[in-house]
């Protein structure tokens, strides 16, 4: 089943790339510029991103490229919105791609996806997830991956659809505490969690810490003193660690602990060790180690990955990303060129059922161009590795909640 | 009631973390007057040095003093010697030259490390004794008593020994303390090490309770220059109060109004007591004042 | 000899007399533009170029001449952002009339935290000024009324000239080089006007400065109110050119506050082009380790940056201007 799948995915994949590739296709390789940030506090995960990119391009290279060119991924660096606006006319101005991908932080998306507009580039969106990006419905601009409402939709589900069994409370009896880190990630994601948990009748209380804090014990007594059914922590990686590690000190155990976007990496894992975080659910980009029914494809951008990078990805941004470029490269395949309209034309005429790609995702675009079926799943800590757990087709065979509620 | 003792016993614990951070600090600032923007990368040199050391020979990270304090001991000196020293009379340049070494020093931890964060392993992690109802984290209680232990020790030192006497004179007055007969350079190369190595061991002992980041310096040396500035320039003991004060502060804050607002709180209350009281709550009346023109 | 004797001699000079200079330079910067009239990407860094010269400008004001080393000024750039920002969004503002509020209320916000502040000196007034960065970062984030909070906000592309918003780079560029103008206008001014020097008297000794019957508050206070204003516009034409502010790009301690210090510095601090010099050597260098070494090794280009940075604070102490003079000076002697 599994195969026969991934292998029909192949065969597709490589048949519109031969009926795509004109005879005389131009000289020189498709230049497609990634603008993330290589350097600050996200360096790792922008580098992560972009990884994602190149292998793509190496994947889609051996198969032939794209129109019939070599697709070679240009790098260019932004750590701010105006560096953002910089190195789109870096790339455009003096590297000459034909179209740009990203990007690891909102900010930079948002100005660097309009410079690109000054210059009729597409901007392909593969990571960045404010919301307000696609609500610009910029002509040039479509995102592949969740937004921030993809993601607390897919949370406010596990609360609702899961965790009220596993507390035994109907949605309209839980309290749900929703602590999440004060820059625009993790305000957007509870913002929308909030919106969405008090729709469906559940209490909710709210709040916000600096990711810089040296010291988030406060956080932790307040939501101690509030005693919820369920916590659900949205930040990085150095306050998440913090968070859990005070809750542990402070003897914090609600019966549900949840954390989104990050927390389902080595570097939680290090810091809290795995018999702590035995039962601590992730809302994550999905993993490369998903059941190969959810994502079918995702064991061999694993064996990619590692076969580049001699290891493990550290952070799941990466196969999103690929999905994301491999999208984009379909899309510029089937459209004939990196002409934004007709490339946007081109990727609204897919149309595939979730569980269809090695992330889980399916394909079908809005009016907003945002990719209205890709969705985060919720994986569990097991033993020191992670599990998907939902919704219920990501989950492999014989995998279980295990630790819930939390002892 | 136990909320307010819970809140007042993390602040307590938390003020442990700010005056071991502030004691190397206060000696830099105190007595160079240099405002040290790399004075947080030595914090961070401590921790990334813990972990090294734990990865080289499985150390346990409060054994990693052992190694990382003279370590830095050293490199605190040869950076004032190589940096410092020659820009003296210029202090907005030492200023300057300072930032510049906070660059290097995140950036080449972010190109080493590729910038995915770290965590040491102790057998203290997560261990928390219980007062009563109360909880306390054990790792942080180890820090306030080396706080305390670190702060009667340098005060002993300044009070007692030849050198730490002449730390003493070249704060007070650098020119008198020169026509003294007093080596003004070496008590400040010396003052310099020693803030370096007292900022590796408040790395050391961190390093259990924080995730490594490139940039977690930055987050101690703010409220840090706080600390030191609230209690009094030059004065040990201030720095050991202050440390309390913005940790109270900030746990009260955080607690009662919101944790998204003590950074603020914490900064509205340094400015209103510098406002209120220039030296400091322990410091010299007029120390303020000495500025930057004072340098000679 | 007579004519090298001359020159050396602290000039006085007259406002007058810094005009041709001062078209000299401008000139000289509109050639620039001109020469790379048709490269999108240098014209975008000069733009960028041109509106850090005109803030490391108007921070001079009170950081150079004044000698007050604030390192909180991206407080007053914020204002000036957010203010524009927000009149363009709520009420169609242009960009051009609302620049006046905004500098207005830097202005005023400016002297109303000055003024307890100003009774601290040297290294202290520099950490408050840290501190009151972080006060009103903190605020920004939790207010968000008027700064949409953690996730600030943007301003849609609308062209035209009225809403300073281009798709022509050399149109931002000129705007900048505009800024920079009028920045370089006003200090050429101060420098040879009463209040330029009671500042400067109050750098090189407040005590003095006093006993002479200088007003020293007073003086430092409205130095603070220009200095601010100048650093509000300065605010206002970012937002209208990168159009996507977050608290944390405004009130950032490295990109603006910070940098605008150093910039002056590397130039030459408390002289009227050193800002201007300083600027041109660090953005385009800054752009080009970014574009040469950012991609390749994580922080690379800060790296090297940092490296360059504690180098010219080592043998540029003096800053660019002040070494030249010192060299011409040592050359005079060795001729001597």
């Amino acid at each position: 089943m599994t195969m026969t799948r991934r292998a029909a995915l192949m065969a597709a994949l490589a048949g519109s790339l031969m009926i795509g590739a004109p005879a005389g296709a131009q000289d020189g390789p498709l230049k497609i510029g990634a603008v993330n940030p290589y350097s600050g506090p996200f360096a790792q995960y922008g580098d992560e991103t972009t990884r994602g990119y190149e292998l793509a391009a190496k994947q889609v290279n051996a198969q032939g490229g794209v129109l019939g060119r070599q697709v070679e991924i240009v790098r260019g660096s932004a750590t701010t919105a105006q560096e953002g606006l910089s190195v789109v006319e870096q790339l455009v101005g003096r590297d000459k791609v034909d179209a740009l991908i990203g990007t690891y932080i909102s900010s930079i998306s948002n100005s660097a996806s309009e410079t690109a507009l000054n210059y009729g580039k597409l901007y392909w969106e593969t990571n960045a997830l404010a919301m307000s990006l696609t609500e610009r419905a910029l002509p040039n601009y479509a995102r592949s991956g969740p937004s921030a409402v993809t993601f607390a939709e897919r949370s406010v589900q596990g609360v609702t659809e899961l965790l009220s069994k596993v507390v035994g409370k109907a949605p309209g009896e839980m309290k749900v505490w929703l602590e999440h880190e004060d820059s625009a990630y993790g305000t957007s994601i509870a913002e929308a969690q909030k919106e969405l948990l008090e729709e469906a009748g559940v209490s909710v209380q709210i709040g916000a810490h600096s990711f810089k804090a040296i010291d988030l014990t406060d956080s932790i007594l307040r939501a101690k003193a509030d005693a919820p059914d369920v916590w659900i922590n949205t930040g990085y990686v150095i306050d998440t660690n913090l968070l859990l590690r005070t809750a542990q000190e402070q003897g914090f155990t609600p019966p549900v602990m949840m954390t989104v976007g990050t927390g389902d990496t080595s570097e939680t894992l290090e810091a809290l060790g795995q018999d702590y975080l035995e039962g601590v659910l992730v809302v994550s980009y999905p993993r490369a180690d998903i059941s190969e029914t959810y994502g079918p494809g995702s064991d061999a951008f694993l064996d990619l990955y590692r076969s580049e990078y001699n290891r493990d990805p550290i952070a799941p941004q990466g196969m999103n990303a690929y999905f994301g470029a491999m999208l984009l490269f379909e899309a510029i395949e089937a459209a004939g060129s990196t002409e934004f309209e007709a490339v946007m034309t081109a990727a609204k005429a897919i149309d595939r059922p979730e569980g269809s790609s090695l992330t889980g995702y399916g394909v079908m675009f809005d009016d907003t161009m945002q990719n209205v079926r890709a969705l985060p799943v919720i994986a569990q800590w097991q033993g020191g590795q992670m599990k998907a757990v939902f919704p219920t087709s990501a989950v492999a065979d014989g995998v279980a909640l295990v630790n819930l509620p939390r002892q | 009631m136990l909320d307010v003792l819970n809140i007042l016993t993390v602040g307590v614990l938390l003020g442990g973390i700010y005056a071991i951070v502030a004691v190397g600090l206060n000696l830099i600032f105190g007595v160079i007057r240099v405002v040290n923007f790399a004075q947080g990368e030595f914090v961070t040199f401590g921790l990334y040095g813990a972990y090294a050391a734990q990865i080289a020979t499985g150390m346990d990270p409060y054994l990693a003093p052992l190694i990382v304090v003279p370590v830095l001991f050293v490199l605190g000196a040869v950076i004032y010697i190589v940096i410092l020293r020659p820009l003296q009379n210029d202090p907005m340049m030492q200023v300057f030259a300072t930032f510049g070494i906070l660059m290097v020093s995140q950036n080449a931890i972010l190109a080493l490390t590729g910038g995915v964060a770290y965590s040491v392993q102790s057998a203290f992690i997560g261990m928390s004794v219980s007062l009563g109802p109360i909880q306390i984290g054990l790792s942080r209680v180890i820090v306030l008593a080396v706080a305390t232990l670190v702060t009667a020790a340098v005060a002993l030192y300044l009070r007692h020994t030849r050198n730490g006497k002449a730390i003493r004179a070249v704060a007070q007055d650098r020119t008198a303390a020169r026509l003294m007969g007093i080596r003004v350079e070496t008590v400040y190369t010396l003052t310099f090490g020693i803030g370096a190595a007292l900022a590796g061991l408040a790395g050391c002992l961190l390093s259990p309770l924080y995730t490594m980041t490139p940039q977690i310096g930055m987050n101690f040396i703010l409220p840090a220059f706080a600390v030191v500035v609230l209690g009094g320039l030059g004065s040990v003991l201030g720095a050991f109060v202050g440390g309390f004060v913005v940790g109270l502060t900030e746990a009260l804050a955080g607690f009662y109004l919101d944790p998204a607002l003590k950074h603020a709180v914490i900064f509205i209350v340094f400015i209103a007591v510098l406002v209120v009281r220039p030296s400091g709550l322990f410091g010299v009346a007029g120390a303020e004042e000495v500025g930057l023109r004072d340098q000679n | 000899m007579t004519k090298t004797e001359l020159s050396r001699t602290p000039r006085i000079g007259s406002f007058a007399g810094e005009l041709p200079v001062l078209g000299a330079v401008l000139a000289a910067l509109g050639l620039v533009l001109l020469f790379y009239s048709d490269d999108s990407f240098t014209l975008n860094t000069l733009a960028g170029t041109f509106l850090f010269a005109g803030l490391a400008t108007s921070w001079n004001i009170i950081g150079g001449f004044g000698g007050q080393f604030s390192l909180g000024h991206s407080v007053f750039f914020a204002i000036g952002a957010y203010m524009t920002g927000n009149l363009f969004l709520k009420y169609e503002l242009s960009p051009w009339i609302s620049l006046l509020p905004a500098m207005a209320l830097a202005a005023a916000v400016a002297m109303l935290i000055s003024w307890p502040v100003f009774r601290l000196r040297g290294p202290f007034f520099s950490i408050a000024t840290l501190a009151l960065t972080e006060v009103a970062m903190a605020l920004a984030v939790y207010f968000s009324t008027w700064t949409g909070g953690a996730q600030g906000f943007s301003v849609p592309f609308k062209r035209g000239l009225e809403n300073m918003i281009f798709a022509e780079r050399m149109n931002n560029a000129l705007l900048m080089l505009g800024y920079v103008a009028v920045t370089l206008l006003i200090v050429c001014w101060l420098r040879h006007s009463r209040l330029g020097y009671s500042l400067q008297a109050i750098r090189d000794n407040e005590d003095t400065a006093e006993a002479a019957g200088i007003a020293v508050l007073r003086t430092k206070l409205i130095g603070m109110g220009l200095s601010a204003a100048l650093m509000a516009a300065g605010g206002s034409l970012y937002m209208m050119y990168v159009r996507v502010v977050d608290p944390y790009a405004l009130f950032s301690l490295f990109d603006v506050g910070v940098k605008v210090a150093m910039i002056t510095l590397i130039g030459g601090i408390g002289t009227i082009y050193g800002p201007l010099l300083g600027t041109l050597l660090l953005i385009p260098l800054e752009n080009l380790l970014r574009a040469e070494l950012g991609a390749s090794v994580p922080g690379g280009n800060l790296l090297v940056l940092g490296v360059l940075l504690v180098l010219t604070a080592l043998y540029l102490r003096r800053g660019i201007i002040g070494s030249l003079i010192g060299l011409a000076d040592r050359m005079k002697a060795a001729r001597a």
